[in-house]
This record gives C-alpha cells, structure tokens and sequence, in this order.
C-alpha cells in the first residue's frame, strides 16, 4: 500500500491499537472508497493490528479495557466490511458459535472473543448472552460450525457450561465441533473435568489453540 | 462505653448518592427477564420505556416507609439469636462454594454431600459463626435438587440460623416448606435468609427476581446482593459504582414491598473489582470494600438491616494473603456494624471453601468482634493502680481484679500463635487449623434434628428428589 492508501491504512492500524471507534469507522470507509479489497483490509491491516493488541497485553502493556475499545473498534470497521465479503467471496477458516451460558447475562468477554475469532477469519455466529444448551447445540446444526464458544462470569452459572456439553454429546454433535470454555472463574482443570476442548487464559490464546486445533495457522 | 465508629459517608453525599441513584430508575430503569415481575410492576402503577421498568420516586419512597427496621432472627429451635438493625455482626460461611480445598492440596475439588456436612458441624462448633450459611453446592447431587439440598443437610445438623439462596424458581417455595417442616412458626420467628442478587447493571434475572417476589410472599427475610463489578459490570469509580449498587437494591426493595408491604428485606452487596488485567473479580480489593462500606451508610440512613460479603479472601492457598484480607474485611465488618458478614471459610472468588480456613477465619471473627465491642469504663481502675503500686511490689497478677477481670476483657484466640518461642518446633498454624478442624469432627455433637421434624422435613426432601425420579442418599 502507497499513497494516501498506505497513509489511510496505518490510520486504521492505529485506530484498532488505540481502541479509536470513530477513527476506525472514517479509514475503513476511505478505504473502501480508495478501492482496496475488503479482504486486504482484514488481513493485511485489522488483522495485525488485533495482533498487535495481544501481544500488548500479553506484555502486561495493555489491560482488558485497552482490549475492549479496540475490539470495539475492530468490530466497527468489521460491519463496515461485512457487507462487502459476499462480494468479493472471504474465504472464512470455520464457524464459531459463541454465546453467554444460560442464566448469565454477561458478554463483555464473550465479545472480546468473538471480535478476535472474526479478526482471524472465522466467521462467527454470536446467540448473544443467557443462551439454553438447546440453542448452542441448534446453531451447530443450522450454521455446520466447527467451534463452540460458551462463557460464563458466575460460579453458580460455570456449571452450565457442563449442561451445554451434555446437549451436544445427546445430539451426536460433540465430536464435530471444538469446545472452547471460557470466562473470569473457568479454569484449565474446569475445561478437563466437563470435556470441553480449549481453555486459554484469554482469547487470544484460546485462538492460536484451536488454529493449531483445525490445522489453519 | 466506647466503641469504634466507622462512617465513610456524611449524610449529604447519602442524599445526593440516593437522589443520582432515583435518577437513574427513574430515566434508564431496570431490565427484567422475567415477564410475569414485568406485568407485576407495571400493573402496581409503573411505567416500561424501552422495555425497561422505570421506577418513580414516591414509589421507592413508599417502599422503603414501609420495609422493616427490625429483623429478629431466630434459631432453628425458635431461640433469639440477634437483632437484625442493631448492628451486631453475624458472622456466617460464605455461601454456594462449588470447590472445597483440603488440607495439603493445592487443588480444589468438588465436594461431596459428607463434606457439606462436615462443614455444617464445623461451623456449628466454633463460636465466631452465629450462623450458618448452605457453604458448599454438593457436586454428586442433580442440578435440579442442589440448591434444597444443601438446606436439607444444614438444618438437619446444626441449630444455627441459616444464610441460603436458591438456584432454581421451582426449589424456593420447597425450601420454604422445609423451613415449614422444622418449625410451623417459621414467618413469626424466621431462621433463614435467603440471598437474591440483581445482573449488574441494572437487570434481573428470571430466577432471581421470581425468588425475590416469592420470598416477599412467604414472609422469608430476602437480603438483595447487588454486585457491581468495577470496571466490568459497572463504572469503575467507586463512586459510580455505589449509584448503581443503591439503584439496583432500591429495585430489590421495592419490588418486595409491592408484593407484600412489611415483607423483611437486608440491604445487601457483593461489590468486586474486576481486574483489568485478569479479569478476575475480585471481592476484596479496597475499592470493593469502600463501596461496601459505602452502602453500610446508606442502609442505616434508611433505617434497614446490612449485609456484606467481608472476612473473605481471593487468594487460592490458606496463606498471608488469604489471613490478611480475611482479617481486614472481617475488622472492618465488626466496627462498621455490619448485622450479616457473610464470607468466612471462602477463597478464590467466593468460589472455593476450606476447614482449615474457617478454623483460622473463626479466630479472625472473634477478634474483629472483641475490637468493636470497644470496653467499658472501669471505676476501679485508679484505686487497683494504686494498691498494686504501694502494696503489691507493681505486680498486677496479684491483685484480686486481675482474676475477676481478665476472662470478661481480654479475647484469648485458641488456635493462633501467641506463646513464647519454645524448645520443640511447633506445627505451623495450618497444619495446628488441619487438627482442631480434625478435633471437632470428631468430638462435636451436633444438635441433630430428630423425631416429627425430622420425619417431616424429610417427607419434603422425598418430593424434592421426586422431580430427578430417584430416592434421596443417605447423609
């Protein structure tokens, strides 16, 4: 990228580091409006500034709010794009299905993960917040996702990620899709002791496990 | 008699913290999952906006003229334990642990029934605890039964009253009627509380706000948790923090005072700091308690008994860490006058629970006690000063005020480490906690529940396990 094209890009760059939302949304348009590939603006230009965002945090740089706004503003330039990919045919690595467990109506990072999941090419399906076993096992079907995402914030709700397991065993489904477990009190033996497949201490790392998982680094 | 005071709040910042928290039920209202406590309200006169409950001023006023100062609470044999409203604190287990950590593990693991009873005849042993709490979810029982569950094993072997909640809208009134069970009186003399927490910010959920409005239906105290998580699930100011907490329990109490005027309401909390780093909430950070405190000055402004989650901790090890914000939330519990401190025994985000831990807690809580009871002025002081100087070489031992005193002022902890550095290598405190938890679960004879109350409140226990079609495992 050269030109105002290049100069319009690291703008967008910075806007995802910075957590900048209206930044973000103004160079993506400019972008657009400039002719570049939606799916160069995701790879080349979202996608390592989200990269970028990790290794911030995983220096100790960044913390979860820093983390928030520029999922934020990753997600803007995101419904900015969306429109774009039947167009230019975005190749998605698998489905993502992800969700806030049943009883729980906490998403701040359910959110988080599914704007790193989206910035690494999957195409995620997001049930929202106090989602029954049934409809995770029902987006599976319906969306033929490869990735269950479940998250939880409470101790007292944690136990319904077991429950989201169960219904995908019932329903033949559990050996299609990789089961990721997430939220504040889920730990790695948690993950282990209910059968899913994936704890990372965050997102990011949740990510680079179940790439390595599917075989798509 | 001179005593601690702690006021974090003149009664100013109280009025404009409930004015800014009024502002905002009344503009941006509350969420309810629940469609049914939806038509509730607004067939009692309020208005939905954005499919949101907004709450109108003279209806909160109302509510809080009528919810009651006074909450006596009673034990489960009908004995007068303590006046909810006066300030005493009620130290009980910090409840629905869904891991225990035994000694000399560095993992928890799920508990078992039997370790819920244990722990049920621990706390009825040590004296810090004035009350139980149903502490630890029983990992082999069905989802369906947990929560009464709990409350079966709790009263069946302990007198002590009882902190609980449940999980489920279909289990509350059975837990009612197992209250029923042990003694008829159970609306005139109530011996449980049960906890209902609003979905910060500004929600409930289904199951809580149907417990909430049953529980106002069937006289049984409702203490509302609000749980603000800085920076997460509320403003990270504390400040912003303590307007949201106050709105959502505002809520609470008036929800309940609509379905039942009188109906016993705690003003309750479980403030956290979510960790901008980890993510964890964590309850013991100073921002959590200033906001707990906080509260503690708006509850006594309006006159209503106060809960907190204090004399807890974060860490994952029965350590410094865990001993230091135990005792420092539990102090501050006892001079703030906290009536319900909920919290003792807990680790790891009000997640894991420990013997050992409440064996030490135990000592914490009575110490925090023994600080907020203050101390009494003492006519005779001047004259045993005196004696002792000029007739008995400066030696206070021997002096007969000593020995009539010293039981009465002095707090002597059993299990703490106050002697002098001997020749034999002393276990370390843990490992002297691990003992007398050891002790007690020997020794201790538990005020068991027996004859037509037994039989009784297990015919309940019968219909509970009826809806999982299994018959309930002996405990």
């Amino acid at each position: 990228m050269s030109g105002t094209a290049g100069e319009t890009a690291a703008k967008l760059f910075k806007a995802i580091v910075d957590g900048d939302e209206e930044l973000s949304r103004g160079a993506t348009r400019k972008l657009l409006e400039e002719g570049l590939d939606p799916r160069d603006i995701i790879t080349q230009i979202l996608v390592p500034a989200m990269r970028k965002v990790g290794e911030l945090y995983e220096k100790g740089e960044y913390f979860i709010p820093e983390l928030v706004m520029s999922a934020e503003a990753f997600r803007a330039s995101m419904e900015i794009l969306r429109p774009h990919f039947k167009e230019s045919g975005m190749p998605v690595k698998a489905v993502a299905v992800f969700g806030t467990v049943r009883g729980d109506i906490h998403e701040l990072g359910k959110n988080l993960a599914v704007a790193v999941f989206e910035a690494e090419g999957f195409q995620v399906v997001d049930l929202g917040v106090d989602v029954p076993p049934e409809k995770f096992a029902e987006a599976v079907v319906e969306h033929n996702a490869r990735i269950v995402g479940m998250s939880a914030l409470m101790t007292t709700t944690m136990l319904e990620q077991r429950n989201v397991i169960e219904e995908l065993k019932r329903r033949g489904l559990r050996d299609k899709v990789i089961v990721i477990a997430g939220g504040a009190p889920v730990t790695e033996e948690w993950v282990k002791e209910i059968g899913a497949d994936v704890w990372g201490r965050d997102a990011f790392e949740a990510v680079r496990i179940v790439k390595k998982m599917l075989g798509v680094e | 008699m001179p005593r601690p005071v702690l006021t974090l709040l003149s009664r100013d910042e109280v009025e404009e913290i409930h004015s800014k928290a009024i502002s905002l039920l009344e503009s941006v209202g509350i969420f309810f999952e629940d469609k049914e406590v939806e038509k509730f309200l607004l067939d009692n006169g309020l208005e939905l906006k954005n499919g949101r409950v907004l709450f109108r001023e003279d209806a909160v006023r109302e509510a809080l003229s009528k919810a009651p100062r006074k909450i006596p609470l009673y034990d489960r044999d009908g004995n007068l334990v303590s006046v909810l409203g006066e300030g005493k604190t009620i130290f009980n287990p910090g409840s629905a642990a869904i891991k225990i950590l035994d000694f000399g593990s560095s993992e928890p693991r799920n508990p078992q029934l039997k370790d819920l009873k244990d722990l049920v005849v621990l706390v009825d042993a040590l004296p810090g605890f004035k009350a139980q709490s149903t502490a630890l979810v029983p990992s082999e029982v069905p989802n369906e039964v947990k929560d009464a569950e709990r409350l079966y094993v709790v009263l069946k072997y302990s007198a002590k009253p009882i902190v609980t909640g449940a999980f489920t809208v279909e289990n509350l009134p059975l837990m009612v009627d197992m209250l029923r069970a042990v003694r008829e009186d159970y609306r005139a003399r109530p011996f449980a509380i049960f906890d209902v927490c609003p979905t910060p910010p500004l929600n409930w959920s289904r199951v809580t706000s149907r417990n909430l409005v049953d529980l106002a239906r069937l006289g049984v105290p409702a203490e509302i948790i609000s749980m603000p998580g800085l920076g997460g699930t509320s403003p990270v100011t504390v400040y912003g923090a303590i307007v949201q907490h106050h709105a959502e329990v505002l809520s609470g109490i008036t929800i309940s005072q609509l379905v039942s005027p009188g109906a016993p309401v705690i003003y309750g909390g479980s403030p956290t700091q979510i960790h901008p780093y980890f993510g964890t909430a964590v309850i013991t950070a100073p921002e959590a308690v200033l906001v707990t405190l906080a509260y503690r000055d708006i509850a006594r402004h309006f006159s209503l008994p106060v809960h907190g989650y204090l004399g807890l901790s974060d860490a994952k090890a029965v350590d410094y860490q865990a001993g230091g914000e135990a005792a420092y939330t539990a102090v501050l519990a006892a001079v703030a006058g906290f009536d319900v401190a909920s919290g003792p025994g807990m680790l790891e985000f009000e997640s894991v629970q420990s013997l050992e831990k409440l064996v030490l807690d135990n000592e914490v809580c009575l110490m925090a006690e023994r600080v907020a009871r203050g101390f009494s002025v003492d006519a005779e002081a001047l004259q045993v000063i005196r004696e002792v100087v000029l007739e008995k070489k400066g030696n206070f031992l021997a002096h007969k005020h000593t020995r009539a005193k010293y039981r009465e002022e002095l707090h002597l902890p059993r299990v703490w480490d106050v002697s002098s550095r001997g020749k034999e290598k002393k276990p370390s405190l843990l490992h002297w906690a691990h003992e007398e938890a050891q002790r007690i679960l020997r020794e201790h004879k538990p005020p068991m529940l027996d004859g037509d109350r037994l039989a009784l409140l297990d015919s309940v226990r019968k219909r509970l396990w009826e809806r999982v079609g299994q018959s309930p495992p002996a405990i």
